[in-house]
């Protein structure tokens, strides 16, 4: 198993991810080629056809431009148009105005010869024009064996072909991948090794600290071991923030519901040697607890870009309050607070995150990505001089 | 009333140029060996559509020639050809205008 799927990290899933990109673009390519082929087959097999019924309705139209003759010379005589049950016809004049037609059959003068809507014509010019006709039209009734037996074609070696491209297409991605998957498993090593070199040792320190019972030190000591846990955990809190942005795409999430109060009082307590620093008092107010379906990882994180952020800007001796309510947590501090003109500039980017937000910290951009993935709304209240409140609802 | 007046006009117009027709066309080629129908056939068969054997007719009667003739070599070495027309251009078309309706194929095929 690989070390970045045990860390929660899907290499495997940008794998599919590339494969079935090119797959799709494979087999439309495949469908697209498939395509023109058989279009040109089945206009090479209609015309094949046509040429063969030429003669049968060039014989009719002979037949019939007879006919027309006789009628011709006895028209005072009679005015019967001349039928057969094997054709129809139509005659034009030279301005292609329908002189008589024993169907409907309209005049086309860019063919001779074509088919249309399963009716097989001809167009004759006569080397006299009998009755006034200039175009003379033989309609038949196409069989449309050909039709069936090229519909058959089609469907069998589109089909092969289809299969052969497909095998093919399988065999050119197993090479085209091989790059990638050496890549994945150079990352692979690389997170491996980097997890043990940095993120170990700095959750060795935390842990450590965490055990030292800090009441039997004296306080000079007691101070200097505040100072390497609240070093420690800001490195540790960096690598994180680090890790979440660098793999954002290729973390899984493992969904589940969350007690936030529970989550709230978690953070409260890992933050507050760092609190502590600048004598900030983290106070907590439970109104109603609430559930959050969602990856505790990510939202922890979220709430611990949120608190960083409230210690960072609150003044020495502020303090911070988490509220949690129904379908709602938020962090409010007593520090800097933000400028009118700020705030909209801060909830454009919590909406519209961009690389550029550089200036607002790497911990904005990860609090925005995640609401965006859980859908949660951002509210910041805030007063110069007074404090801001962050608010997060679902 | 206005509507009388054009139909009455028109009417006058029609029986005119039936007059111009039956006393300068029909007059003459009643006592000829073929019959008036005939020329007109053999115009469908050289010319086709209503402009173009009306103004091959026209054409003729107004400047008879061996050439422009749609009748046979036969006919014409036995019968020679006519004399150039006496009718305007108006009468002409009158004229022309009622063979063709009397004569043509359009509406009379079964």
């Amino acid at each position: 198993m690989l070390v970045s799927k045990s860390l929660g990290i899907d290499f495997r899933q940008s794998e599919k991810q590339t494969l079935l990109r090119f797959l799709s673009l494979y087999i439309l390519l495949t469908v697209i080629i498939i395509s023109v082929f058989s279009f040109i087959y089945f206009n090479l097999q209609k015309d094949l056809m046509l040429q063969q019924k030429k003669s049968t309705l060039q014989k009719y139209s002979k037949e019939f431009v007879g006919d027309l003759k006789l009628l011709h010379t006895y028209f005072d005589k009679t005015q019967i148009y001349p039928r057969d049950d094997r054709y129809d016809t139509a005659i034009f004049d030279s301005s292609n105005k329908l002189i008589f037609s024993s169907t409907d059959i309209k005049l086309r003068k860019d063919k001779i010869l074509y088919l249309e809507d399963g009716y097989i014509y001809l167009v004759n010019i006569p080397e006299a024009y009998y009755l006034g006709a200039r175009y003379i039209i033989v309609k038949v009734k196409d069989d449309e064996i050909w039709l069936n037996h090229t519909k058959q074609n089609i469907l069998l070696f589109g089909a092969i072909t289809f299969l052969f491209m497909l095998v093919i297409g399988y065999i050119l991605l197993r090479l085209f991948l091989k790059p990638m998957r050496d890549a994945i498993s150079l990352l692979d090593e690389f997170i491996k090794d980097t997890t043990h070199e940095l993120n170990t040792p700095v959750s060795n320190i935390v842990a450590n600290i965490e055990m030292i019972d800090k009441s039997k030190l004296d306080e000079g000591l007691q101070k200097k071991i505040d100072r390497i846990d609240i070093g420690a955990k800001t490195v540790s809190n960096i690598y994180q923030d680090l890790t979440y942005l660098i793999l954002e795409n290729k973390l899984i999430s493992n969904n589940e519901d969350i007690d936030v109060e529970q989550l709230v009082l978690e953070r409260v307590e890992y933050f507050t040697s760092l609190a502590k620093a600048k004598q900030i008092t983290i106070n907590s107010n439970i109104i109603e607890n609430t559930i959050i379906y969602a990856d505790k990882f990510k939202i922890s994180k979220l709430l611990d870009n949120l608190l960083s952020n409230a210690i960072k800007y609150n003044k020495v001796a502020g303090d911070i309050t988490l509220h949690v309510e129904h379908r709602k947590f938020s962090v409010e501090d007593s520090g800097i607070g933000i400028a009118k003109e700020d705030i909209s500039k801060i909830q454009e980017r919590y909406k519209r995150f961009n690389k550029s937000s550089g200036g607002f910290g790497i911990g904005l951009s990860i609090v925005s990505k995640i609401a965006k993935e859980y859908n949660l709304s951002i509210d910041i209240e805030s007063k110069e001089r007074v404090g801001t409140k962050v608010s997060v609802s679902w | 009333m206005v509507k009388k007046i054009v139909l009455v006009l028109l009417l006058m117009v029609s029986f005119l140029g039936a007059d111009v027709y039956e006393n300068n066309c029909v007059n003459c080629h009643k006592n000829s060996p073929q019959s008036i129908d005939k020329y007109f056939y053999n115009y469908l068969l050289v010319y086709s559509s209503e402009t173009d054997v009306k103004n091959a007719m026209i054409s003729y009667l107004k400047y008879p020639a061996k050439e422009t003739s749609v009748m046979s070599d036969e006919f014409i070495e036995s019968f020679g050809i006519k004399k150039k027309t006496t009718l305007n251009k108006e009468q002409l078309k009158e004229a022309i205008d009622v063979y063709w309706d009397k004569y043509k194929v359009f509406g009379k095929l079964k």
